[in-house]
């Protein structure tokens, strides 16, 4: 099935068998591999994009024909012009990885919360990250990268992020 | 079958001895402040690349056909059905006719096709007869009288008995005696890389970009099962996603990988999947222990007799330290391995201890509780003597300082309402200490550094730990240092494991730096008048120790070398690192006695961290292993159906590891005791939580859990027996 789905504001137009995976899309077909598979079944959140700007999907459950005619956002459009994401700067300044495995989907969703939430409390921070695992590092620092990330996105100069 | 290949407990010294001519500086620019993973902008831009994420030319997707069944004969093997798939351009048989299969997930065949997709197709396609075996499914099984005999030497191996002191007399002095038995359950790695690699053959040189913690141990595993010479191979990490003990081999599949890669003549992409890495890839075995313990009026351990068992699956050991930390004059301990039919052990997050610990804290406060005494009290009564690497006498209090543990009420938390709240704490202790690395530095004329070391970063910040210990040696900003490691090809350095690799690898990064420093030193030397002995590299400049001026920059010193680069090798020496450390944990969790769920709300921990090299990877290590602990202690369960012997949770679904809003912030107190050299700090801060949430939870609810993991169901059915009549 030919499918054309807009990942980082590139337009990707593929061939894909039905049951091509969103994750296996981006990766294989537009050889994006910054989108990790750590569970293949929802539970890890390695592997969320975020779809039209608004949400937060995990991108091994759901079928890259559901996405044709959408935009995607992954982990290598959220530099834009070659300086880092608040978010990208926040979870480097804060040390807020270990191996790194899962950061692209912690990252990705962090970016659909503070679209809907943009002064989370902690306690939001840790629900709305609650679909993401991590096995490295005990999660303070990724709290505290989301909110230098939100500090930073409520600025006036930032709101054109 | 092999042994799990632990990685041993280090025994060094536990201060380092000083080693004058590299010693690490006394007033240092970088080491032991907050400074930020140097790899840190290429995770967050998906710059960086895992094994799973390398993409080759003509790259082909592999498939393993694994074992249903956790004990089966091969009758035969087919795979003429999958050749004629379509994408398919490699299939091999893993195993002869005949071969008995030990345990589910085991390797049959594999095949390679031109997408993951086909290869899956291609896998189903691979006709596999069976002639399905009685399996072993549980240690209580394994140990029946009239279970089958599957293992050739028994299912059960017993070991010798250890006993020290006279049991009898110390029994005889006890005031009180807890007899109990106690159990923890098998743990998966859950690296959420999963293992696998990509093979890439040109001619015959294998390339294998592995996830593993060891790039040379992976080489000689290769070469050595596939019969070619070491120096043939190549194996490259530069990015992993964990490994916690189960990744320092090419394992079946990547011996697989390298043979579809050689038979399709293309290069094969194998990686497993969430269920395969349950399966086959590793645990932490588990453990029980039926014991009886005495303790004297006056709160003193008497004695201590125990008889163990645990099972590391398929042919593997199950041992643990027991008992751990405190000192039971008289004991006596009776260990067995019981093998089922299961996926083997592998070393896992201090291999042991989390086990040891546990069984004993737990006992510990039983025990303190018969004599009512506060668990510290009790403690501290029986401790071995301070020493650099046991130093609880000092961490408990601070411990109890820092976590308000003076507010303990005693067990059971008399408030009313279903939500009880409680304290526990605990102790740990693990070897570590470094040995054998080796770097190679270069400085080149236009004033670039090179180091390289052919160590690995499994996440843990090594990479960042190269750059500072270069920088701070040649007074160089950190970004002027250009780290190369993950590679094979680099000068040798063991495996990331056994809390063994900032221990191994920074002393060899500062030998190395000082020698080529000095190399440098000798050229410039001359042109500024000034013996090399009096120079000293520092803010970018080499100059004369007592006056600044009088050096030049770097970048004018290097242009001195002309053509010819500085180029050294150096290695680990004794004097800059040390083993053993210490560190004291406490919890506070809340109980919900109506639905039996515990949620820990505060977890601190003391840790001796040695001489710290980067505060925040040291601090960020201590806390992510913190994390490792709750998941065991309330989470984490390989579950077998006890019939058919097969995983019933072979996925993150229903083998459950916490998120975010499922653990509290934990708080790390790092101790930091420069005068031992560096030391480990990867496996420690593993081993206490799970005790010390036990003891809060019995802290709380006025029931004591015994088993690992501590569900809702454990908690509800501990209160119910309660109420039926008391819990012993
Ligand atoms: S890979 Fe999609 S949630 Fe784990
Ligand atoms: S940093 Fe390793 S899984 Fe999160």
């Amino acid at each position: 099935m030919k499918v054309t789905i807009t990942v980082n504001g590139t337009p990707y137009t593929r061939d894909v068998e039905p049951r091509t995976l969103l994750a296996y899309f981006l990766r294989e077909h537009c050889g994006l591999t910054g989108t990790h598979v750590g569970c293949d079944t929802s539970s890890c959140g390695c592997c969320v994009a975020v779809l039209d700007g608004q949400t937060a999907v995990k991108t091994c459950t759901m079928f890259a024909v559901q996405a044709d005619g959408h935009e995607i956002l992954t982990v290598e459009g959220l530099a834009a012009g070659g300086a880092l994401h608040p978010i990208q700067q926040a979870f480097s300044d804060q040390h807020g990885l270990h191996c790194g495995y899962c950061t692209p989907g912690m990252m990705l969703t962090t970016v659909a919360l503070l679209k809907h939430t943009p002064a989370p409390t902690e306690a939001q921070i840790r629900e709305g990250l609650a679909g993401n695992l991590c096995r490295c590092t005990g999660y303070n620092n990724i709290v505290k990268a989301v909110q230098q990330a939100a500090d930073v996105l409520r600025q006036p100069a930032a709101a054109t992020k | 079958m092999a042994e799990a290949r632990q990685v041993p407990e280090v025994a060094a010294p536990a201060v380092a001895q000083g080693n004058a001519a590299y010693a690490w500086p006394t007033h240092p620019t970088y080491m032991g402040t907050d400074v930020q993973r140097i790899d840190g902008p290429d995770k967050v831009t998906g710059r960086a690349k895992y094994s799973y994420d390398i993409q080759r030319p003509n790259m082909l997707y592999g498939r393993i056909v694994r074992s249903p069944h956790p004990r089966a004969r091969v009758v035969a093997i087919d795979l003429t059905m999958a050749r004629q798939a379509p994408g398919v351009k490699a299939a091999l048989a893993v195993v002869e006719p005949n071969a008995i299969l030990m345990f589910q997930g085991e390797e049959v065949a594999a095949v390679a096709a031109a997408t993951e997709e086909q290869a899956r197709d291609a896998a189903r396609l691979v006709k596999v007869q069976y002639e399905v075996l009685p399996p072993l499914t549980s240690v209580e099984q394994a140990m029946s009288p009239d279970a089958p005999k599957v293992f050739p030497d028994g299912n059960v191996r017993e070991g010798a008995a250890e006993e020290t002191g006279d049991l009898a007399a110390g029994f005889k002095a006890a005031a009180h005696v807890v007899e109990q038995t106690y159990n923890t359950q098998v743990q998966t790695h859950v690296s959420l890389e999963t293992h696998g690699c990509v093979c890439e053959w040109d001619g015959d040189k294998l390339t294998a970009w592995v996830s593993t913690q060891a790039v040379h141990g992976t080489r000689e595993g290769f070469a050595q099962a596939l019969k070619i010479p070491q120096a043939n191979v190549r194996v490259i990490t530069q990015y992993m996603g964990g490994g916690f003990g189960s990744k320092f081999a090419p394992d079946a599949q990547g011996i697989i990988c390298a043979n579809l890669a050689k038979q399709a003549g293309a290069p094969v992409h194998l990686m497993l999947d969430r269920k395969e890495e349950h399966l086959a890839t590793g645990n932490r075995p588990s453990a029980y222990a039926k014991i009886r313990a005495g303790v004297s009026a006056d709160g003193m351990l008497t004695a201590f007799d125990a008889q163990t068992w645990g099972t590391g699956g398929a042919g593997v050991g199950a041992g643990f330290p027991l008992p751990y930390i405190y000192q039971f004059p008289n004991r006596r301990r009776q260990h067995k391995d019981v093998y089922i039919n299961a996926g083997g052990a592998r070393a896992m997050r201090a291999p042991g201890h989390p086990q040891g610990c546990f069984i004993t804290e737990v006992l510990m406060d039983e025990l303190a509780d018969l004599v009512k005494l506060d668990p510290v009290d009790f403690r501290m009564k029986n401790l071995p003597p301070d020493a650099p690497d046991a130093r609880w006498r000092a961490y408990f209090p601070i411990a109890a300082k820092l976590f308000g543990w003076d507010k303990r009420h005693p067990t059971g938390d008399a408030t009313p309402g279903p939500i009880k709240h409680g304290f526990g704490c605990s102790a740990n202790r693990w070897g570590g200490g470094g040995r054998g690395s080796h770097a190679h530095c270069e400085i080149l004329p236009d004033g670039g550094v090179i180091m390289r070391c052919g160590t690995q970063d499994i996440g843990t910040g090594t990479r960042t730990l190269v750059s500072i210990v270069t920088a701070e040696t040649l007074g160089l900003p950190i970004d002027a240092v250009n780290t190369e490691i993950g590679d094979s090809l680099y000068p040798f350095s063991g495996g990331s494991g056994g809390s063994t690799t900032a221990a191994s690898v920074t002393p060899a990064i500062r030998v190395t730096a000082v020698k080529a420093l000095d190399a440098l030193k000798a050229k410039v030397a001359p042109k500024l008048g000034v013996p090399p002995a009096d120079l000293v590299a520092s803010d970018g400049r080499l100059h004369a120790r007592n006056d600044r001026a009088k050096g030049m920059t770097w970048k004018e010193a290097c242009r001195t070398l002309g053509a010819e680069p500085i180029a050294v090798d150096g290695e680990w020496q004794p004097g800059l690192s040390a083993s053993g450390t210490s560190g004291v944990q406490m919890a506070e969790v809340e109980v919900d006695t109506e639905t039996g769920v515990s949620k820990v709300t505060r977890l601190v921990c003391v840790q001796d961290c040695g001489l710290i090299v980067d505060k925040l990877t040291a601090e960020s290590q201590v806390i992510g292993g913190v994390l490792f602990g709750v998941n065991y202690a309330l989470f984490e369960d390989r579950i077998l159906d006890r019939n058919t012997g097969q995983m019933v949770n072979p996925n993150m679904e229903w083998y459950l590891i916490g998120g975010p809003s499922d653990v509290p912030e934990i708080t790390a107190h790092l101790v930091d005791q420069p005068e031992r050299g560096v030391i480990g700090l990867g496996e420690p801060p593993a081993v206490a939580t799970a005790a010390a949430i036990a003891n809060a939870i019995a802290n709380a609810t006025g029931v004591r859990l015994r088993s690992l993991p501590m569900t809702p169901d454990k908690v509800l059915a501990a209160l119910e027996q309660q109420r039926a009549g008391g819990t012993r």
